[in-house]
């Protein structure tokens, strides 16, 4: 075929209609009832993932720790633009993943930010990309760019915004919503089903391994060593 | 076979001093001692020849630009060219205060010919803004003599040396004399004279000079052996106001000195611009790179990133590249099947958002066996991290014992700073009300400096969030360190 049709083809943007769509496999979650759900059963490499989220702790993290934990053997860089606050590397150890790859950039300013995701995606040292962007709202050609950039790259680039984002058109093939804990939204996907709520249960958790997840089920602790709130 | 390339730059007095302004034409004479010694070629066509007084130049044309020669310069263009020519045959060394003597008949198979040997030294030598002539022969000092004239290098030399004129030996004036006055005035004349019989004549030394450009004595020269350093230079000839115009320059630079490096088996992990203005140094950058190496294209890519960033308020005159500390060569070698390994160094990452980000806005996170979660993760902004004396007593520590945190909760996020919760009689709250859903776990470290004692709890947020909090005990406050991401 001619080469520049192949090209074209190879692109994770290009709609192929129904027949060749199989072939495009993601990489796997780590969470059996996400992967169902997903097209291609996995994460999408080479794609940018919007994941909306307000506010940290409602376990968005977590979603991609499986996910890091294989990247970890490539022995690439795991970027983190802008993260809020500090990963814990003793809990990345003992998960198995090699806290030297783990590299925080702190930008300075928007375009600092937007440049050092493109230059992150761009360059093959990375096997996974993960920016906050934060409260600014960013224009449709800005995610383009950072698409493009992560189109064609074996990259797992992960897009944090707010919920209200989820408001506005982007680019990204595969737009996440974490309305609760532990529970998913599939705003957008592209050949896939969207829409979709995803609860991710307990049944993925490795046995024996610190959990992040799923704290034992919850019984209001009323120890006799609680501390009584008095001011 | 050996073969001599002699590189002569006659102009070399008036070249050092005007190489500078290439393109503009300014009519130049240089001076010694009050004299013309050299003048350019404007100068020679209005009727400056060599040896003139200030004054007739001065009555000749009121605007002649009259530079004093300067050797020291003549000698630092000189060991540029060395640095030069080093890459094209590792032997070679200066002679006279003009010349460079290459030994090329090693590298002729390397240049696929003489030609072609050829073409690359005029194309290097002409960017540079140097004239030279050439003269090719088998011994050196040959070499030297046949650079001023034109011929055929493959006739045998003493049938090439013959239409020489003896004055060309000027280094021994008394012994030319001695000689014109018997009428010899040619090689011609004293190679077919007996060696007793010119030796009574001319003595040792110019016989000494005469075996060794024949062949015939030994000529032991010292090789020239390159700089412990880096510095090169270019000049615009122009004022160049816009960044990008630097670019072709700053990659010129680049791949000398990366040329550099590859010959003398070096690397480097810093470079230094320096740009000229008119009167004085603009501006200097530093570029560093974490690791050691090089690679052209990674420091162009580097300096780039700084170009971009820098704001000219004057014109550009000249640009030079300086690298004072080199390290011997650690080359890696290559996975040919692999691709993975062939692709992007990885450092290249680090040091390209370092550079336009600033040193301070790349961190690194790591681990330590520490009890207090403050100081068993934290994030660092030394890039080399590994070469640091406490890294490596880490290092060690952690071959005995992982951070051990089995069996205990342990948060994504960590808080570079513990933030304080509001408590009040209904309970905790930091951006909601907290619930305390696990713990207590004891942490009590530190005591021989500010002792610490905290109770660690997981706390449930409003919406399902988890976070890590714990109540100093000594202090009776409560504080949130954590993230259950």
């Amino acid at each position: 075929m001619n080469a520049a049709i192949d090209h074209v083809m190879q692109r994770q943007d290009t709609w192929l209609g129904r027949a060749s769509r199989a072939a495009r496999q993601g990489m796997p979650t780590g969470y059996h009832k996400l992967d169902s759900e997903l097209h291609g059963n996995g994460w999408p490499l080479g794609n940018t993932i919007e994941l909306l989220s307000d506010g940290n702790g409602l376990g968005a993290m977590g979603l991609f720790l499986p996910a890091m934990e294989q990247l970890s053997q490539q022995g690439r860089w795991q970027v983190f633009i802008a993260p809020p606050y500090i990963p814990y590397a003793p809990l990345l150890e003992a998960r198995g993943i090699d806290s030297q790859q783990v590299l925080l950039v702190h930008p300075q300013n928007r375009q600092d930010l937007l440049w050092s995701i493109e230059q992150a995606l761009r360059s093959s040292t990375c096997s996974a990309v993960f920016a906050w962007l934060g409260n600014t709202t960013f224009s449709y050609s800005e995610l383009r760019k950072l698409q493009l950039a992560a189109a064609g790259t074996d990259v797992l680039s992960v897009l944090f915004r707010p919920r209200q984002a989820g408001h506005n058109h982007a680019p990204a093939p595969l737009r996440l919503e974490m309305k609760e804990y532990r529970r998913l939204n599939i705003l957008k996907q592209r050949g896939g089903n969207q829409y979709v709520d995803v609860n991710l249960g307990t049944e993925d958790d490795i046995p024996g391994q610190p959990q992040l997840w799923e704290l034992p089920a919850y019984a209001p602790v009323q120890h006799a060593q609680t501390p009584a709130f008095s001011a | 076979m050996s073969l001599w390339l002699c590189l002569r730059f006659e102009k070399l007095p008036l070249q050092a001093l005007t190489r500078r302004d290439k393109g503009l034409i300014t009519a130049t004479a240089i001076l010694q001692q009050q004299r013309v010694l050299q003048a350019c070629d404007t100068a020679a066509s209005l009727g400056i020849k060599p040896g003139m007084r200030v004054a007739t130049v001065r009555a000749l044309d009121e605007s002649m630009r009259l530079l004093e020669r300067d050797p020291s310069l003549e000698q630092q263009c000189l060991k540029q060219l060395c640095c030069w020519a080093y890459s094209i045959s590792p032997s070679l060394h200066i002679y006279r205060d003009n010349c460079l003597l290459l030994e090329i008949g090693g590298c002729l198979t390397l240049f696929k010919g003489l030609e072609s040997l050829l073409i690359q030294v005029h194309s290097d030598l002409s960017s540079r803004g140097y004239s030279y002539l050439t003269g090719l022969a088998e011994t050196p000092k040959a070499a030297w003599l046949l650079s001023h004239t034109t011929d055929d290098h493959q006739r045998p030399l003493n049938e090439r040396l013959q239409p020489l004129p003896l004055r060309l030996l000027d280094m021994f004036p008394r012994q030319l004399d001695s000689l014109a006055r018997a009428g010899l005035w040619q090689f011609s004349d004293i190679l077919n004279l007996s060696t007793q019989a010119l030796g009574r004549r001319c003595g040792k030394d110019m016989i000494h000079f005469i075996q060794q450009a024949l062949g015939t004595a030994h000529d032991p020269q010292p090789d020239y052996s390159p700089p412990p350093q880096f510095r090169d230079d270019y000049w615009f000839g122009y004022e160049v106001k816009a960044n990008q115009e630097l670019l072709p320059a700053i990659q010129r630079l680049l791949q000398a000195l990366c040329q550099f490096l590859r010959n003398t088996q070096l690397q480097c992990q810093q470079i230094q611009w320096q740009l000229y203005g008119i009167q004085s140094n603009l501006h200097s950058l530093t570029v560093a790179s974490s690791l050691a190496h090089s690679n052209w294209r990674q420091w162009y890519q580097l300096s780039q990133l700084h170009i971009e960033q820098l704001t000219l308020d004057m014109g550009v005159e000249g640009i030079s590249l300086q690298c004072l500390n080199l390290s011997a060569g650690n080359n890696h070698t290559g996975d040919l099947f692999n691709a993975a390994e062939q692709s992007e160094p990885l450092h290249s990452l680090l040091d390209r958002l370092q550079n336009r980000l600033g040193l301070q806005s790349v961190k690194k996170i790591a681990g330590r066996n520490e009890h207090l979660p403050e100081f068993a993760g934290y994030s660092s902004c030394d890039n080399d991290g590994n070469n640091t004396v406490d890294n490596n007593i880490d290092k060690h520590d952690d071959s005995h014992a992982q951070p051990s945190i089995s069996g205990a909760y342990r948060p994504f996020w960590l808080m570079p700073e513990p933030q304080q919760v509001n408590q009040s009689a209904r309970g905790l709250y930091w951006g909601g009300g907290l619930n305390i859903m696990e713990g207590p776990e004891r942490i009590e470290d530190n005591w021989w400096l500010e002792p610490v004692s905290r109770d660690y709890y997981v706390a449930l947020g409003q919406r399902g969030q988890k976070y890590w909090v714990y109540r100093d005990r000594l202090q009776n406050r409560w504080f949130i360190q954590g993230i259950f991401a």
